[in-house]
């Protein structure tokens, strides 16, 4: 068997602070994700796991640790697009139509303009946007928007997608189709993702595997291996398997939750 | 009602405004002051502007030179002031450089200047297109500034997880993300630049409408005066209609640019 795809060897983050000891954001994080793999992170309301994402993908830097994408450090494959980011807002730039959006990463990396169009307008087909390559930003639904969203992360070809609980600013509903069809995009495309969620059903229904971190200083506290065949359906949140898991996995984010405080403290 | 509807009340809206302000002044110029020589009708500024454009076309050359002094500092203050507002913006050495001389001299009142200009570049033009630069750059620097300054960090977290390069960064997100900034400081430069006009040209002018008002201001000539500020109005209307078109065309995803 091939090796893992991203390996995080005891990540840490702290921020300095004046005259007292550092902020510790999370700790001693160790993970890694086979290829193709779907692994979803819960976990109480700031406990890192956000920050975590952004230190993976280099927005932020790390205080110490390792990130192996491929065996290779990370630091050494900055300037590469090995990971593809989707961010919790769509944050789509308003000023650029949905398939400009989409393009913002793939322009000017070397194909020429027809080219990196296509490319775009390929992405922008496979998350069901085919027709709105004109609309701005503020013509598209929630839901639309963070399909353009995911075909911007996806447009570059990344090795690795990280998603920071994309669906949270979605109704239910949308959120359901939105689910179904991240799942439908991540079998045509066979990426390895890192899926953070405040919902533990979403956490389940998507995943491979799904990560409990700690309250903050966030650190794994547990992780199960999901029991569902693929592919998945809505009807298996009814799964007793299904019920199981989320009633366990709600569990110890409650004693997570009361360990710190509990939850008026948040 | 519609959005048809709702636009054309609107619009009558307007008209009913501007009427209304018309036969007001018009009933005080002639049934309450009743004195020529303090205020005029309406009507009488349409004829004497009428003559002025169509039987005498004296008007003309005070337009000509003051759009002319207008444009020229209108637009050296738009290539000034948009890339040092820039450089302010994305160099902090830069800007605690320039800040106190800004301060200053944005808060100073351009009036006091204009003797000085004067002094130094004489009475030709030069003065009066200084003028004119002082009093628009400094809302077209500042909102450059400040536009570039409060650019969403998302926008620029989203740059940094493409790996976009500065330059990039700068032409894909910083400049786009500025520009309803750039273009409110221009339009309020449009107003601070048809008074630096009128000051300049108060000042040893031999023609231009700030002239036009000043010389009929001496004379007593009050139809000619009320014409000459109708021009600086129109000229001020035109100024904000061409910005307005000129924001609608590059923000086509702004709706609020569009609906008005």
């Amino acid at each position: 068997m091939a090796g893992p795809v991203l390996e995080l060897r005891s990540l840490h983050k702290e921020i300095p602070r004046k005259d007292r000891e550092p902020f510790k954001i999370f700790q001693n994080v160790n993970l890694s994700l086979r290829d193709g793999e779907f692994v979803s992170v819960v976990g109480p309301s700031g406990c890192g796991k956000t920050t975590m994402l952004r230190v993976i993908n280099g927005l932020l830097a790390r205080t110490s640790g390792e990130i192996l994408i491929d065996g290779r450090s990370a630091d050494a494959m900055d300037h590469e697009l090995v990971m593809g980011f989707v961010f919790q807002g769509a944050s789509l730039l308003p000023w650029r139509t949905s398939l400009k959006n989409v393009l913002l990463g793939v322009e000017g990396r070397g194909q020429n303009p027809k080219e990196a169009k296509q490319i775009a307008r390929k992405y922008l087909d496979l998350v069901g946007l085919n027709g709105f390559e004109n609309h701005y930003p503020h013509e598209l639904s929630g839901g639309m928007q963070q399909r353009v969203n995911l075909a911007r992360a996806l447009a570059v070809n990344p090795r690795i997608l990280l998603m920071d609980e994309p669906f949270a600013a979605l109704d239910a509903q949308t959120r359901n189709f939105m689910q179904l069809e991240l799942l439908r995009i991540w079998r045509e495309t066979k990426k390895t993702v890192i899926f953070v969620t405040h919902m533990i059903s979403e956490a389940i229904l998507l995943s491979d595997r799904v990560i409990v971190f700690s309250h903050r200083p966030g650190t794994i506290r547990s992780e199960f291996a999901v029991p569902l065949e693929r592919p998945r359906r809505m009807e298996m949140r009814s799964d007793p398997r299904f019920l199981e898991l989320e009633n366990t996995v709600w569990k110890q984010i409650e004693e997570e939750v009361n360990a710190s405080g509990g939850f008026a403290q948040m | 009602m519609n959005e048809r509807d709702i636009r054309i009340s609107a619009n009558l809206l307007k008209i009913a405004s501007v009427a209304f302000g018309l036969l007001l002044w018009h009933v005080l110029a002639v049934y309450v002051i009743n004195d020529t020589a303090l205020l005029v009708s309406p009507t009488v500024v349409v004829k004497t502007a009428y003559e002025m454009l169509f039987v005498t076309g004296e008007l003309y050359p005070h337009l000509f030179a003051s759009s002319w002094i207008f444009f020229y500092g209108f637009f050296l203050a738009i290539l000034a002031g948009v890339p040092l507002g820039f450089v302010m913006a994305l160099n902090p050495v830069v800007r605690d450089y320039v800040n106190p001389w800004m301060a200053t001299l944005y808060t100073t009142p351009r009036i006091a200047f204009a003797p000085i200009l004067l002094l130094w570049f004489g009475i030709g033009g030069g003065s009066k297109i200084a003028i004119v630069f002082l009093g628009c750059v400094f809302p077209i620097l500042i909102n450059s500034y400040y536009g570039m300054r409060v650019v969403d960090r998302e926008y620029v977290e989203l740059a940094r997880s493409f790996r976009l390069k500065p330059w990039a960064l700068f032409v894909k997100i910083l400049l786009p993300a500025s520009v309803p900034f750039i273009l409110s400081g221009i339009r309020l430069a449009i107003g601070r630049g048809l008074t630096g006009v009128a000051i300049a040209e108060w000042f040893g002018a031999t023609e231009g409408l700030g002239y036009l008002v000043f010389f009929a201001g001496q004379t007593l000539n009050v139809p000619t005066l009320f014409v000459g500020v109708a021009a600086f109005a129109v000229l001020g209307i035109v100024g904000f209609e061409l910005v307005r078109r000129f924001e609608a065309y590059i923000t086509p995803w702004k709706k609020e640019a569009q609906g008005q």
